[in-house]
Formats: C-alpha cells, structure tokens, sequence
C-alpha cells in the first residue's frame, strides 16, 4: 500500500517536472504562453522552465530562412519587359508578431513575404530602367527593394536580411530577338573582317606595284640620265678631237661615212671615170688638162 | 543472448559506431536516436533476472525487487544510456555538441563522447571542399553531363546573351563550423542562389566581348568576392574557395555566327598573308630588274665613253700623223676608202665623154629597181 502511493507519487513528480521543463534549441526561438496569453519568449538555448500545465510553449525558428519567388514579369521605366528571379532571407525578429500574424507556419509566412516582395520588385524596376537593372545599379535596386520590403515585413516581425536578384533574363520572345540580333551583329562583323582583310590584301598589293611600277621608272630614269650623260661626254671627247682640225675631220669622217653608208649588196653605182679616183684609169700621166676643174 | 555482462562497454572503444545508425551528417540538425535502446534494455533486464535471487516472474516483477533492486536498474539503465553518447568523428568531419540545445562545443576528429539523447545532439558537418555546378549536371557514369539552360543562360551589360557554366568550391569554415550549422535553414541552396545572383551580376556589369575572351579570371575573382561578402553577412560559415568558370560561350543559337567571326578573322589574315607573299615577291623581282636596267645603262655609258675615246684617239693619232705629210695621207686615205667601196660593188662605169648623154637611155633602170624592191621585200 505504502509502495503503491510511493510510485503514484514518483509518477505524479515525473509528470510535473516533465511538464515545467522545456529545452530551446541553438536554432529556435520559443514563445512561452499562458491560456493563450503570450508571457516571453526564450531565445537563449538551453534547458528552460515554465510552469506546469498552464502555460505552453510554441517554437519557432532562429536560422536565416529563406525564402524562393516565382519569377516575375515586370516592365521597367523604358518599357522593356523583364523576366526577374529573386530570393530573399530573413529572420524572425520579433517572434510574437510574426506567431500571430502566421500562425507559426512559415509557408504562410513566406506567402505574405512574397506578395510584399513581388509588389516592392514591381514598383522599383517600374521606376528604373533596363540598364540600371542589368548592368549599372543592381546593388542599389535590391538595397532599395530590400528596406521596401524591410518596412513592410516589420508587421510580420520579420527581419529580411538580403534579397537578391538571382536572374534577369528577357522574356522568351525578347531573347529570340536578342539571338537575332547577336546573329546578324556577328554576321556584321564577319562581313567587316573579311572586307577589311581584302582591304588590307588590295592596299598591300597595290603598295606592292606602286613599289614596282617606281622602281622600274626610276631605273628607267638613272638609265636615261647615264646615257645622256655618257653621249655628252662622248660628244665633248669627239669634237675635242675633232676640232683640232674641222677641215681633217670634215675630210676623214666623210670618207668614214662613205665606207658605213655605200656598203657593198645594197649599192649599185653608176659612175663616169672622170673622178679624181679614176684620173690615172685613162693615162698613166693622169689629165693634165682636166686638173685645173 | 548470453553476453557477458558489460558487453557493451568492451566493444565500444573498438567498433567506431556500436549502437548502429549514427548521427546525421552535415545537415541542418537531427539528433540521435539509437534504434536499439530498447533491446539493450531488454537484455539488461534479462541478466538482471538471472542475478537477482527469485527473479524472472512476468508482470508485477518490480514489485518483489524491493527499492535496492529498483535503484539498480535505475543505475543499470543510466549507464546503458550514457554508453550510446560515444560517436566517432572521421577525419574530414567536426563534431558539433549541443547539450539541452545550447552549443557547447567543437569536437576534433576520433572518438568522442556527448550527452546521449534526449539530452544531447552532435552535428557532424563535412569541412572538406564541396562542389556546387550552376548551369550544368555532371555526370556521374550512367547520366551524361547535361546542361540547364535557364541556369546558364545570362544576360550581359551590352543586352546579349552568354552560356556560362560555372562551378564554386566552398567549405565549411573550420574556424567556426557552428555558424555553418546553426546559422541557415537550407546552406547549400543558399550558396548556389547567391553563387547564381552573383555571377549574373558580375556578368551583367561587363560587355560580352571581354567576358568571351579574356576576362575569366577577373569575373572569377569577383564573383568569388561577392560571394563570399554576402554569405558573410548571412554568417553562413562558409569559405567560397574558388569560381571556376567551365564554359563560357555564345548561345547555341547563335554560336555558328560567332564561329563564323573567327573564321572571318583567319580569313583576314589570310588575306593579308597572300598579299604580303606577293608584295614579297614582285618587289625583290622590280628591284631585281631595276638594277639591270641601271647597270645596263651604266655600261652601255662606259662603253660610249671609251668608244668615243678610243674614236678620239684614233683620230688624234691619225691628224697627227696627217699634219707630218698631209697632201700624201690625204690622197691615200681617199684612195684606200674609195678602193674599199667601189671594191665591194656592183658598179657600172659610163664613159660619158665629151658629149654626154647617148648611152643613158641603154640603162636597164627598171630591172634594177624592180631587183631592189625584191631585194626590200625579202628583207
């Protein structure tokens, strides 16, 4: 009898104890309760204590959380529509607000994250252009969509901690475009190079034969300027000669020149022997008579 | 069944994981939960029964222990549940201990022992590198390495379009594995997403040129920078080691066009080349030419030079020897020439004598200008 009520008692301590502790993980953060009145909530790990029965626990997460969007279509100031993929991760600051305005589920949580994310998204590329999207500012646009959200996510006692654009892409009519245009600025450019190079090809090869073309005239021009000179020096060493005596000269060159221009084969002469070449053809003695002519 | 009473603790040491599933690995928690608790109790029971005088009846059995024989299999119990805390650490892991769900420590690879469950937990995260691949699977034997378009296709600064695939190489930072751990609910979607945004951002910052030619390693490095900064805001825990850039062309749509530049670009080349070899080839032959003309010229200058020289000379010597007996040379001169001339030569002598004319018209002038014009035509 005496050992029954020891155990009923061992049993009812067990269950008590049991009941007033609780242990809060590295990674939670939980909301003590009593009939439904929040009392605190514990975020410091360890083994915690709570009184039994009344009071209840609800535990939620510490860690960043994150949080995938479905991408979405948004058109930017200069009317380019854009296919944008962002992400997010927060954390839940303020565990109470966030437990009542989700009910401690995260998929509804992160359901009203993304609604808020989605419109911040909208209204920050519907204020900036394509360009600042892709290339110039992403930084700043996701600061700015991020205190956007920040602000709004304060009411879910969420913190978000970064949102990032994942992907920007054109939507799939706009990226044929852009694969047309790639093409034909390849082809572009392809065609320039090949023109260029027989640009390159006709310049070096009329080089080539402007090259030749002056090299041939100049020799051509040393050649004449050598003969001229090689025929005045050849005329000033003849009529040096020459004119030592004109009368001599006159005699001898004419005989020269009678012996090149009367070659024999293309000569017929038709003569009188009465030249001084035939003064002895008739008479040894030669005509006297004649002599004086 | 017949162990010997402290069986387990014998073992223990020896085999690395006596009570069957370990922990979970690097994952985000998951305690341990030895399966067999319940048989190792059983069995204690069992031997308990067999010590214990009197021992062995079913049901109301702890009654007749009396509270000696409670409390010694209470004792009992407690040391079989203490001896499932032991773990082992491999040596590429780090043992993370929670105690009541507080972290306590870091736990070096070997042997070690933590409070079992439901007291304690042990994560064991991998601190070796780990390969995320963003825009590609690799294979792995039987699947082909395949690629994911909508990961690998990026938008760059000047509104085209590149193929990249890329993949990090991380690690858990050794210094403080419990960030790893406790920090992120999901850490390795979370690297490939911020791997992906950063890399898209980098790329969208630069033209497409640079980035298909020579900018990988620049683009690597800051993207490995970028990573690294936002995963440290996040207190991920993580090292980004490295980027490493695999592919990184035009679209497929369009990569012929972009062949067809190369191809354009050789072609130029080529071009230039052929004509190069021809400018090399007709110059060297011009000047070749050029200097036989000037040397042509140049001779055939010498050669008028000392013609007329050596013409002079004769003459010189000749008038001089002229003006020692001019009437006699002078004669002779002329009588050699004209012997010369006439020597050589059809010629036809009229004695015309004093009274001329008679014989002329007997002068077959027609036959001898008809034989001269054969003679021009044979010509």
């Amino acid at each position: 009898m005496l050992r029954s009520a020891f155990l009923i008692i061992l049993a009812a301590v067990v269950v008590v104890v049991g009941s007033s502790v609780f242990v809060v993980d590295q990674t939670e953060q939980v909301i003590v309760t009593q009939f439904g009145q929040t009392k605190r909530v514990v975020t410091n790990p360890g083994l915690n204590f709570k009184l039994p029965f009344i009071q209840n626990t609800i535990t939620l997460d510490r860690r960043v959380l994150d949080l995938e969007t479905p991408s979405v279509e948004a058109i930017t100031a200069d009317q380019k529509r854009l296919v944008v993929d962002t992400f997010a991760r927060y954390r839940i600051e303020n565990a109470l607000r966030y437990f009542q305005a989700t009910g401690g589920s995260t998929l509804r949580g992160n359901q009203q994250l993304g609604t808020f994310m989605d419109a911040a998204l909208r209204r920050v590329l519907g204020e900036s252009t394509f360009l600042l999207v892709v290339k110039e500012d992403r930084a700043g646009l996701t600061a700015k969509i991020r205190e956007q959200v920040n602000s709004e996510a304060a009411a879910l006692g969420v913190k978000i901690v970064d949102i990032r654009i994942r992907r920007v892409d054109l939507p799939e009519q706009n990226s044929q475009a852009v694969f047309r245009r790639m093409q034909t600025e390849r082809q572009r450019e392809a065609a320039e190079l090949r023109a260029q190079g027989t640009e390159i090809s006709d310049r070096i090869k009329a080089q080539a034969d402007r090259t030749v073309t002056v090299t041939r005239a100049e020799a051509d021009r040393f050649s004449r300027e050598t003969l001229g000179k090689g025929e005045a020096e050849r005329t000033k060493l003849l009529a040096d000669a020459y004119n030592r005596d004109a009368e001599f000269f006159a005699f001898y060159r004419s005989m020269q020149a009678y012996e090149q221009g009367l070659k024999s084969g293309d000569t017929r002469l038709v003569i009188t022997p009465d030249s001084d070449f035939f003064r002895y053809l008739n008479s040894p003695t030669g005509p006297k008579n004649a002599k004086p002519q | 069944m017949s162990n010997g009473p402290w069986q387990p603790r014998g073992q223990g040491p020896r085999n690395p994981n006596p009570w069957g599933g370990g922990p979970s690995g690097s994952g985000g928690g998951g305690g341990r939960e030895p399966p067999d608790l319940e048989d190792i109790l059983r069995r204690s029971q069992d031997k308990l029964r067999r010590v214990m005088p009197g021992g062995g009846g079913d049901g109301g059995g702890i009654a007749k222990l009396g509270v000696v024989g409670v409390a010694f299999l209470g004792l009992l119990a407690a040391i079989g549940w203490m001896l499932t805390g032991f773990y082992t650490v491999r040596p590429n892991e780090v043992g993370i201990e929670r105690v009541f769900g507080k972290f306590v420590s870091i736990t070096a690879p070997g042997l070690n022992w933590n409070w079992p469950y439901p007291v304690g937990r042990v994560n064991k995260p991998t601190i070796g590198v780990q390969t995320i691949e963003i825009g590609l699977r690799s294979g792995d034997g039987r699947r082909s390495t395949r690629d994911v378009r909508e990961e690998s296709l990026m938008l760059t600064g000047d509104e085209n379009i590149v193929d990249v695939d890329f993949s990090v190489l991380w690690l858990v930072d050794a210094r403080k594995p419990q960030d790893y751990v406790f920090n992120l609910r999901s850490p390795e979607a979370t690297i490939k997403a911020v791997a992906e945004s950063a890399m898209r951002e980098v790329i969208g910052r630069r033209e497409i040129q640079p980035i298909l030619t020579g900018a990988r390693l620049e683009i690597e490095r800051a993207v490995q920078e970028l990573m690294q900064k936002t995963l440290n805001e996040y207190g991920a825990g993580v090292i980004v080691q490295q980027v490493q850039m695999q592919k990184v062309d035009p679209p497929a749509e369009v990569i012929d066009a972009f062949r067809d530049v190369q191809a354009a670009r050789a072609d130029q080349e080529r071009a230039q080349n052929e004509a190069q070899t021809y400018a090399n080839r007709v110059i060297p032959e011009a000047r070749g030419e050029a200097s036989k003309i000037t040397q042509r010229a140049e001779a055939e200058r010498e050669r008028m030079i000392a013609d007329a020289k050596g013409e002079a000379a004769r003459f010189i010597s000749v008038l001089d020897e002229y003006k020692k007996a001019p009437e006699v040379t002078r004669q002779r001169l002329y009588l050699e020439t004209i012997e010369r001339i006439y020597g050589g030569m059809e010629k036809i002598i009229l004695d015309q004598g004093k009274q001329g004319a008679g014989v002329v018209p007997f002068l077959p002038l027609n036959d001898m200008l008809k034989n001269r014009t054969n003679e021009q035509g044979k010509r």
